[in-house]
């Protein structure tokens, strides 16, 4: 039997282009989940770590350079990769161990930094994550996988590219309340369609940024929490699953099989239904995949998620409000770091800091996030604790 | 059992606009990839299957930014295909396409060879 784990303290690097190594915002980062969880360095004992192109910054095995810096190399750490899922993988790692009673606190930090590389060479370093005999080296850009997605799921159930430019909107229009998101901007659907191509049916502004970035979390065990005096949340929901790697592997190519196992096997855990849900963080990498992921989700049926973010259910105000934060599109995605920042958007909107972008009275939230074109995702669910 | 150098081997038939897969022996599940156990029976005797080299496109996109090795291909297609007469599918890539409405679901292409620069070369048949 497991215990409870819990999320202390959170932190995160604004998103975007930045200047400092990679190592330095890894730390900025760190420190701010360390201040935030009222603990010191000297309580954490483990380390996870994920990253996926730390190689471009000069630094791999990146979890004892962190764990230095902070001023506890002896602790042990682990440097996790899964493509831009692995934020939400290495949580699940970091989740597993403190609920089997290995550790009672521990940190968990994203980091990337791609954006010196130059968007061509970003591009095909992406491309590295797909099964690439396949995929890459015939000529994919992960746009163009996503983008095969989307027109599988336009034949498959009559969708349009304003059914998919309708998520980038949502999206922009709830980043603009996230101080630290990357891209602060406003657009319509016409200012989608009218970008240019980049992969067709995709455009340019059907795909999220390549960013930098850094969060960072702790979790902890119940007890630690507890006597903490801070404010916490408890996981009460943890999934993994697994997709083939290629796309031409999937029977159905307008469903993600990993998020449908992950979701399955996280509201079983946490004894509760898509509907119990108040909001959602997911991986929007593109367009298209909001929308299958909030039908893999089981917040809306199969073929229907295109209608009901064109009537507003997704928005903050929705039923349902899908990525408050802004989303990976908005918010940015710097892919070792975006499952955690998921995970601080969540500690954010419980604990009374997501400002403008608050989603009223929630109290149970999901984080749905995955690598290359789905063949690894982790979802998890929180339910924020009340102290007394 | 299926020897070493699959991929070496997937390039050779695909010269022969052909496709290589491999069946299992026991419960004669197909697949690209060389696997140990299979994935239906977890049997662990295969054989080399060769494939027709043509299929009907399920998907596809236009890459209007193409990644590094293909800046010089012109316009092209990145195709998912079920390849004919086999429960299977195969990616390629499909040089001359430029616009969506020049290549339907559904459209037949077949296998041309193998590139070294741009993989497994498709075009579009009638």
């Amino acid at each position: 039997m497991t215990s409870k784990v819990c999320v202390l303290g959170a932190g995160s690097t604004k998103y975007g282009k930045l200047n400092e190594s990679i190592i330095e915002i890894a730390l900025n980062a760190a420190k701010d989940a360390i201040e935030s969880a009222g603990i010191t360095p000297k309580e954490i004992q483990a380390g996870y770590i994920s990253n996926v192109f730390g190689v471009a910054d000069k630094q791999v095995h990146m979890a004892p350079v962190i764990m230095s810096n902070l001023g506890i190399s002896h602790v042990p750490g682990l440097t996790i990769e899964s493509a831009c899922g692995s934020g939400s993988v290495m949580f699940r790692e970091a989740f597993a161990n403190v609920a089997a009673g290995f550790y009672d606190c521990v940190l968990a930090l994203g980091v990337e930094k791609v954006t010196h590389t130059g968007t061509v060479h970003s591009t095909t370093l992406f491309s590295y994550c797909s099964d690439f005999f396949y995929e890459g080296g015939n000529g994919a850009s992960f746009p163009g996988l996503f983008a095969s997605m989307a027109r599988a799921y336009m034949t498959t159930h009559k969708a349009t590219e304003e059914d998919l430019a309708n998520v980038a909107v949502k999206n922009h229009e709830n980043g603009m309340f996230n101080p630290k998101a990357h891209v602060h901007k406003k657009i319509t659907v016409d200012d989608v369609l009218k970008s240019p191509v980049v992969a067709s049916p995709l455009k340019l502004l059907d795909c999220c940024p390549f960013s930098d970035g850094a969060s960072a979390v702790i979790l902890c065990s119940e007890d630690f929490a507890k006597k903490s005096g801070k404010p916490y949340m408890e996981i009460i929901g943890s999934g993994r699953g697994a997709s083939p790697a290629a796309v031409q592997g999937r029977e159905d190519i307008t469903t993600i099989p990993s998020t449908v196992a992950a979701a399955r096997q996280a509201y079983k855990m946490a004894g509760v239904a898509p509907k119990d849900i108040n909001f959602a963080e997911v991986h929007d990498c593109f367009t298209i995949a909001e929308i299958i992921d909030i039908e893999d989700l089981g917040f809306f049926p199969k073929g229907k998620a295109a209608h009901a973010v064109r009537d507003g259910a997704t928005r903050l105000n929705g039923e349902i409000p899908i990525n408050p934060s802004g989303g990976l599109k908005s918010k940015g995605h710097p892919i070792g770091a975006t499952g955690v920042g998921q995970v601080v958007e969540v500690f954010e909107q419980f604990t009374g800091r997501a400002g403008q972008r608050a989603v009223p009275k929630a109290e149970i939230a999901l984080t749905h996030n995955f690598g290359a074109t789905g063949a690894s995702a982790a979802v998890h669910i929180f339910k924020k604790v009340d102290r007394k | 059992m299926v020897t070493e150098n699959t991929r070496d081997k997937f390039i050779e038939a695909a010269n022969r606009k052909k496709i290589l897969a491999h069946r299992c022996t026991t419960c004669g599940h197909l697949m690209l990839e060389t696997v140990l156990f299979c994935e239906k029976c977890s049997g662990s005797k295969f054989e080399h299957a060769e494939l027709e080299g043509s299929g009907k496109v399920v998907t596809y996109t236009i890459q209007a930014v193409a990644p590094e090795g293909f800046g010089d291909a012109g316009p092209y297609a990145w195709v998912v295909f079920d390849i004919d007469n086999a429960k299977l599918r195969a990616s390629g890539f499909l040089p001359g396409v430029a616009e969506p409405k020049d290549l339907p679901v559904g459209a037949k292409v077949r296998v041309t060879g193998f590139d070294q620069k741009h993989g497994l070369m498709l075009q579009k048949s009638s």
